[in-house]
């Protein structure tokens, strides 16, 4: 170990953006402990609240900054840190590594690039030097070219000698820009794109080998040139498709010994010869016809990957990598699982894993479906089984889409073919469905350049379900599909009986679920892990302190739009909570990235999907005394009535606030009548049954209104609507209205402020963990909307009206932990808009900002202590502001408009912390990848209520010396008002200069456009705002978003930006 | 699918389908860690007599492959599955793991939660076992199984070591004569790239394998118990008296029949080492090798010698590897030609022709 060493830093990855999800606060976390664990002083960087890695007492020192690489080399400078962990952080503190090492930065600060050194992170990262070290130790590498332009790429390609080639950029994550090229005019275009998006503007022209088996192998090695490999992992669809969004599997299931030691001797060799110390990930292609191989990639770093590796077999990468940083050997590190063993070995696995990537499409209904070599999933689930099939069907039905297990899709022959050809999200159904029809297996493997075996065992789910339908009632049949992995719902549907019913019957026949350790040693040795999955077999492991209360707390599931890892941290820190309790806390859960699913957070890991069946299984096996739903967002609130239902009678109980009160806020009617009651002012709203009806009301309520289906039928979801003929559009072609499928209209308040506030109540009493204000106007969805905490704008006797509103509706829902709420302000008037009962994704935000840590003390609210206790009560402002700004995937999705509307779009979320307002906006900003141009040129265009209001900012901009640039009617205002502005044309009056050509040419900066109140001119910008996505020019579409940016910018122009950890802010 | 049952020694009976040849059969019962290279295992003539669970739930997901056999036939007398696939990849030609045992007469057993059992064996040692059919009550079958000697009470090595003298002169520079056990086909291959190779059968006496002129000695994997008096008196007594003539090289039957013949003794393990992940520490650094051994070479018992033990598993600290302080002998428990599993340690076969050279260890 180096003793030499005193203070270390571990960067984080930053907002969760696609490629890079919650897998970067696992194996922070883990590293975080690891070096405490060895007695290091440790500093954490990251610009991401929602995560356990920057907790207070993760690290001796915590910052929640931007990051980057002035950031972060401030926070060197200011600790005196000795050496930074490069490979914690994915790509984003890879790249800070390495612009810190090569523009002298770290060698100035004297502080060492712990871990793989610089030399071996450029042999991996770029493409040629990776090529020429592998040319050198004989290992085959697809043939290619490094180009730095259009034409450097064409020429690269006609040494290839033939379409397709892949384009790959250097330096970037998730394969973002990259693509596969099938002429070359496509060529030009996504090599334009690629060499905008790579950090040295660079991308790679490969030889293709598209249809090959992708194979991956997570390695280890450390200074005395031990090497392991940890897991190998075979990607069911063909190379082509980016692991991130292929079906995966561990252990390899299709490759011989042979082979799979072949691939095994080369990952060992690369690993020595890029000289990395560490974890990697090392992928290969490989050639079914003949055993080919090629080497595709080293991430030289731990990753997505090593984090699906670790939960596979038990193998904490992060952690030993951490220690092989810091000089230990792989034969000093002890085994923690076993407790016996030493990190020295390779896991062995007696089950199988399967990963099911989860993709956005459902709240992106626009955006293009097909997988490719650019990652567009948000997230991702890992189950495990004894068995393919039953691994598969858990994976299914863990991802949250409204499936059961392989539930039937319609398609056509027609679409079965195009789907199986050309991938989406649904090729898996779409499998089913061609076997369904009687499809061969040969057919299916051709088009889908699948392997066979995994068709056949496909086929094996179909098959099974014929025979469930044919004899219902048939015990061994049952206990077969059980064995198989077919859930309780679709069994009794295929025999037509009822859920519960059903399985009461089975469970009086015997067939009940057991659980089995995950142990890292196939059993081998004795293990102490908690780590357990569900299988039909003959004997249980599980093991308990009887003495002890166990308390279920159920996890989130997969990361998509709407639930992201603040739904994790919450989970972690209901863990923590019940633990210093004295009370034993499982988790549940099946999201391989994240914190909760570490087997060394809980007193018990069951790794399982989160329906009502599988949930209730663990009940019964831990013979639980409590349940929490409140942290898992709206996956655990969604059974909370259900398994209150079935737990009736039990010793279990659903803890916190009741269901059925939670069932109050869910259900609109039975919450407007409470609102009514408790005189609390709501949006007028009522619920169509035909376009007739809902014209009606709408006429009634006023536009604009608000609509939403009750039932969403791959349409748009939720909208607002300016006129009726917009309602007519809206009803014809979005949604399907009738007696069954009514269509929900509220009153949409315009130029409303938005309000978040979480409250925190026993019963009796109520303590308000904050109050966020929200920059835009109330329709943006919250999750997407920048908020600042306290509120800036309102004034104190609205404040105080908030405070009673929270209070009264908190106790009228008799809640016993965390709720929600979103309110509107409009006029001096508050209305609610929605209340949710449980955990919201602003807590752990609340809780950096505050010091309070809010989902720790609902838990002990819930266990049955007071708010009393902590000594919380009423409301208390903080003396500094937090902001919180969004993260949008527009540039990995195309197709998809930048507009904020009612329907959440964004992944990820940061936090600018500060005392001064403006600085804590510029840091939350830029942490959240804008890029605030400090000169240059501004677009302004805005509607004519707005044209006074951005006045001040249009002032601020040219006093800073700032190009002004707008349209006609904006010019003339501005112009009238003093500010000097240059005109443009309007994009339809196709004369020049325009907008658009400016932004080309890098004219235009910042562009501050905000559309006229009806859909048809938000449409209009729609060129506009997907040029500024591609261009990364920040846009603002509010006054408020604008006044804000001018104020970020006047920071950003002062000479340099302070950094402060979370310990100097004073907390509550 | 016929059904039938897995009974142990100790009482306990699993029920579950039975696959390849429609017989039964006892053994000793044993698991493997390997997640692949079923095939090897099968044809490895060193499992003579047992019965082998593979802890890995899924057997046969990849066919059966040409060349990958480690001996002529399957010497497992019974395989213990998960599941059984019967429709492999087509990647190797699609022969599955089923018709493979039923041409070598072979039963197997699938449906059995392996992991039950493996812990059983696990915590309570090796044990004979049986496969049969449903249709034999389990109690008969209990019966004979108490009964039953333990395989190892026969000699295992006769059944599976060859029975003539073969040369391979391919014009090396060196000769290694091979001491045959029961030697996997990829120590031969391994030996043969480097050497002219002359394989005696177990009991060739020390003076004939002489006349054959070997540079070195390799004495192999093979079955069984290496303190059984037919191997003290073949193999053993033959090891003995070329010590101080040739060098030598054991592998793991021959590691520990090695060590006895230098005065150390054996003891049978509790369940034994049989996988494709064991860490073996050897000059500093770990080496992660293919193990499948039941005995092994007690530490203790070195004391004296001559050898020592230079080589350690990570895990428990089990004799990995002697060398000889003075003579040109050294041994490995493991399988450094691998097959299945990781060939980190094939280096081992050229430092064997470094020995051999400069007739030092």
């Amino acid at each position: 170990m180096r003793k030499d060493f005193k203070k270390l830093m571990v960067i984080g990855s930053g907002p969760i953006v696609i490629g890079q999800a919650a897998e970067f606060d696992f194996s922070g976390s883990q590293a975080c402990r690891a070096l405490r664990a060895e007695g290091y002083k440790t500093v954490l960087a990251n610009s991401n609240p929602a995560t356990i890695q920057t907790d207070t007492d993760m690290a001796d020192s915590v910052y929640i900054e931007p990051l980057n690489a002035e950031t972060v080399a401030a926070i060197i400078e200011k600790e005196g840190v000795d050496g930074v962990l490069s490979g914690m952080g994915g790509q984003t503190a890879l790249n800070i590594c390495s612009e810190l090492y090569d523009n002298g930065s770290l060698a100035r600060l004297g502080c060492e690039l712990v871990g793989t050194q610089p030399d071996a992170i450029a042999m991996s990262e770029d493409r040629e030097l990776f090529k020429e070290a592998m040319e050198r130790i004989g290992e085959p590498v697809p043939i290619s070219r490094s180009v730095n332009s259009v034409t450097e790429a064409v020429e690269a390609a006609n040494l290839i000698g033939s379409y397709p080639v892949l384009v790959r950029p250097a330096y970037t994550l998730g394969g973002t820009g990259g693509g596969v090229a099938y002429d070359e005019d496509e060529l030009v275009d996504i090599c334009a794109r690629g060499l905008a998006y790579s950090r040295i503007h660079q991308v790679l022209i490969e030889e293709s080998v598209l249809g090959w088996k992708e194979l991956e192998y997570e390695v280890m090695r450390d200074s005395k040139d031990n090497c392991i490999i940890i897991c190998e992992m075979e990607n069911l669809d063909a190379m082509g498709i980016h692991t991130g969004e292929s079906i995966v599997c561990a252990p390899l299931l299709t490759v011989s010994d042979r082979d799979h030691q072949r691939l095994r001797t080369a990952a060992i060799k690369v690993i020595r010869t890029l000289g990395i110390e560490g974890g990697c990930n090392v992928q290969f292609a490989f050639n079914p016809a003949n055993g080919d191989y090629r080497l595709i990639e080293v991430n030289p770093r731990v990753s997505r990957s090593s984090a699906l590796a670790s939960k596979a077999t038990g193998y904490p990468i992060a952690r030993v990598a951490t220690k092989i940083a810091v000089g230990y050997t792989l034969d000093e590190i002890p085994n923690d699982i076993t407790g016996s063993t030493f990190a020295a070995f390779e896991p062995s696995i007696d089950y199988v894993v399967v990963k099911i990537p989860r993709w956005p499409f459902d709240k992106f209904r626009t955006v293009d479906r097909h997988l490719g070599t650019q990652m567009k999933s948000t997230g991702e689930v890992m189950s495990i089984g004894r068995t393919f099939e039953e691994a598969l069907l858990k994976g299914l039905r863990s991802l949250e889409i409204g499936v059961r297990g392989l539930d039937p899709v319609d398609l056509t022959d027609e679409q079965i073919e195009e789907e199986l050809g050309n991938a989406t999200d649904i090729r898996i159904f779409a499998i089913g469905e061609a076997l369904r029809k009687g499809w061969t297996v040969e057919r299916i493997a051709k088009l889908t350049d699948w392997d066979r075996y995994f068709i056949i065992k496909i086929r094996n789910i179909v098959r099974m379900e014929e025979r469930l339908r044919k004899n219902p009632g048939d015990r061994e049949l049952i206990r077969e599909a059980k064995e198989m992995g077919f859930a309780d719902p679709v069994i009794a549907e295929l025999m037509k009986t009822d859920e519960l019913k059903f399985r009461e019957e089975r469970k009086a026949n015997g067939d009940r679920s057991v659980y089995k350790m995950v142990d890292t040693c196939a059993a081998e040795f004795a293990a102490v892990t908690p780590y357990f999955y569900s299988t039909y077999g003959r004997s249980s492991e599980t093991f308990r302190d009887e003495n002890k209360k166990r308390v279920i707390v159920i996890g989130g599931g997969p990361i998509r739009i709407g639930q992201g890892i603040e739904f994790d941290y919450c989970c972690v820190h209901g863990v923590f909570a019940l633990q210093e309790e004295d009370v034993d806390a499982v988790i549940i859960n099946n999201n391989p990235e994240t914190v909760s699913t570490d087997y060394d957070v809980s007193d018990r890991l069951y790794f399982e999907p989160l329906t009502l069946e599988d949930v209730l299984d663990i009940i019964e096996e831990e013979q639980a005394d409590g349940v929490i739903v409140q942290f898992g967002g709206q996956t655990s609130v969604n059974l909370a009535v259900d398994l209150e239902k079935a737990l009736k009678g039990t010793k279990t109980k659903v803890l916190g606030t009741s269901p059925d009160d939670m069932d109050v806020a869910e259900d609109r009617r039975r919450f407007s009548k409470l609102m009514d009651q408790l005189g609390i002012l709501q949006p007028r709203s009522g619920t169509g049954y035909s376009f007739e009806e809902a014209r009606i009301i709408a006429s009634e309520i006023g536009y604009p209104v608000l609509v939403r289906p009750s039932y969403v039928l791959g349409g748009r979801a939720m909208e607002i609507v300016y006129s009726e003929d917009e309602l007519r559009t809206y009803v014809e072609t979005a949604v399907k209205v009738s007696r069954h499928h009514p269509i929900l209209i509220d009153k949409y308040l315009t130029e409303a402020i938005e309000v978040d506030i979480d409250v925190l109540s026993d019963g009796e009493d109520v303590y308000i963990g904050g109050i966020m204000e929200h920059v835009e106007y109330a329709g943006c969805h919250s999750g997407d909307a920048t908020m600042v905490m306290p509120p800036f704008t309102l004034s104190e006797k609205i404040i105080n009206g908030i405070v009673e509103i929270s209070e009264k509706v908190a106790l009228a829902l008799h809640i016993k932990g965390l709720m929600n709420l979103q309110l509107a302000v409009k006029d001096d008037e508050i209305y609610m808009i929605e209340a949710n009962p449980r955990a919201s994704r602003t807590v752990p935000f609340i809780s950096k900002s505050t010091g309070v840590p809010l989902a720790k003390v609902a838990t002990k609210i819930m266990l049955g202590k007071k708010l009393k206790d902590f000594g919380l009560s009423g409301y208390r402002s903080i003396d500094h502001f937090a902001v919180k700004a969004s993260v949008f995937p527009f540039l990995k999705l195309p197709g998809v408009d930048s507009i904020l509307t009612p329907e959440m779009k964004s992944t990820g979320e940061v936090m600018g912390i500060d005392e001064d307002f403006h600085t804590a906006c510029y840091k939350a900003l830029i942490a959240a990848g804008n890029k605030l141009p400090m000169s240059g040129g501004v677009y302004i265009t805005v509607n004519d209520q707005d044209k006074p209001r951005i006045l001040d900012a249009a002032r601020g901009l040219k006093d800073m010396g700032f190009t002004i640039y707008a349209t006609k009617g904006t010019s003339t205002y501005l112009r009238e008002n003093g500010v000097d502005t240059t005109t443009v044309f309007k994009l339809d009056e196709k004369l020049k200069p325009n907008a658009i050509g400016l932004m080309r040419d890098g004219k235009i900066n910042l562009i501050i456009n905000t559309p006229a109140m009806k859909s048809g001119s938000r449409r209009d910008g729609y060129t506009m705002r997907r040029l500024a996505v591609e261009l990364e020019i920040p846009f603002m579409t509010t006054v408020q978003g604008a006044n804000i940016a001018v104020g970020a910018i006047r920071v950003g122009r002062r000479e340099k930006l302070g950094v402060r950890s979370m310990k100097e802010f004073h907390v509550l | 699918m016929a059904r039938g049952y897995l009974v142990l020694e100790d009482g306990t009976v699993y029920e579950g389908s039975l696959f390849g040849y429609r017989s039964s059969a006892d053994g000793e019962v044993v698991f493997g860690t390997g997640m692949s290279g079923y095939q090897e295992s099968l044809t490895d003539p060193s499992f003579r007599g047992q019965i082998l669970v593979m802890t890995y739930p899924l057997a046969g997901d990849y066919g059966i492959v040409d060349g990958y056999s480690q001996s002529d036939r399957v010497h497992v007398r019974g395989l213990v599955v998960r599941e059984n696939c019967t429709e492999p990849t087509d990647m190797y030609g699609g022969r599955t793991l089923d018709s493979f045992l039923k041409e070598n007469k072979v039963p197997g057993i699938s449906g059995i939660d392996t992991r039950d059992l493996v812990i059983k064996l696990r915590d309570s040692g090796s044990m004979k076992g049986a496969i049969t059919d449903s249709d034999v009550p389990p109690e008969e079958t209990l019966k004979k199984l108490k009964k039953m000697p333990l395989p190892m009470a026969g000699n295992l090595v006769g059944e599976v070591s060859c029975k003539e003298i073969s040369v391979s002169d391919t014009g090396k520079d060196l000769t290694v004569g091979v001491i045959d056990c029961g030697t996997k086909s990829a120590i031969i291959d391994d030996l043969s790239s480097r050497f002219n190779v002359i394989v005696f059968p177990y009991d060739t006496p020390a003076d004939v394998i002489l006349e054959y002129r070997p540079h070195g000695l390799m004495v192999t994997n093979g079955p069984g118990n290496p303190s059984h008096k037919c191997i003290l008196d073949t193999v053993v007594k033959t090891e003995k008296e070329l010590a101080s003539r040739l060098p030598m090289y054991g592998i793991c039957f021959g590691s520990q029949t090695l060590a006895l013949a230098m005065g150390a003794s054996t003891y049978k393990m509790k369940f034994g080492h049989r996988g494709n992940n064991q860490p073996v520490k050897f000059e500093d650094r770990v080496y992660i090798t293919s193990q499948n051994h039941g005995y092994a070479v007690d530490a203790d018992s070195l004391e004296g010698t001559g050898l020592f033990a230079n080589q350690i598993n990570v895990n428990d600290g089990t004799v990995e590897g002697c060398r000889h302080r003075d003579l040109p002998i050294f041994s490995t428990q493991y399988h450094p030609e691998a097959k299945p599993g990781p060939a980190d340690t094939l280096f081992l076969f050229d430092r064997f022709g470094k020995v051999m050279k400069e007739g030092r260890p």
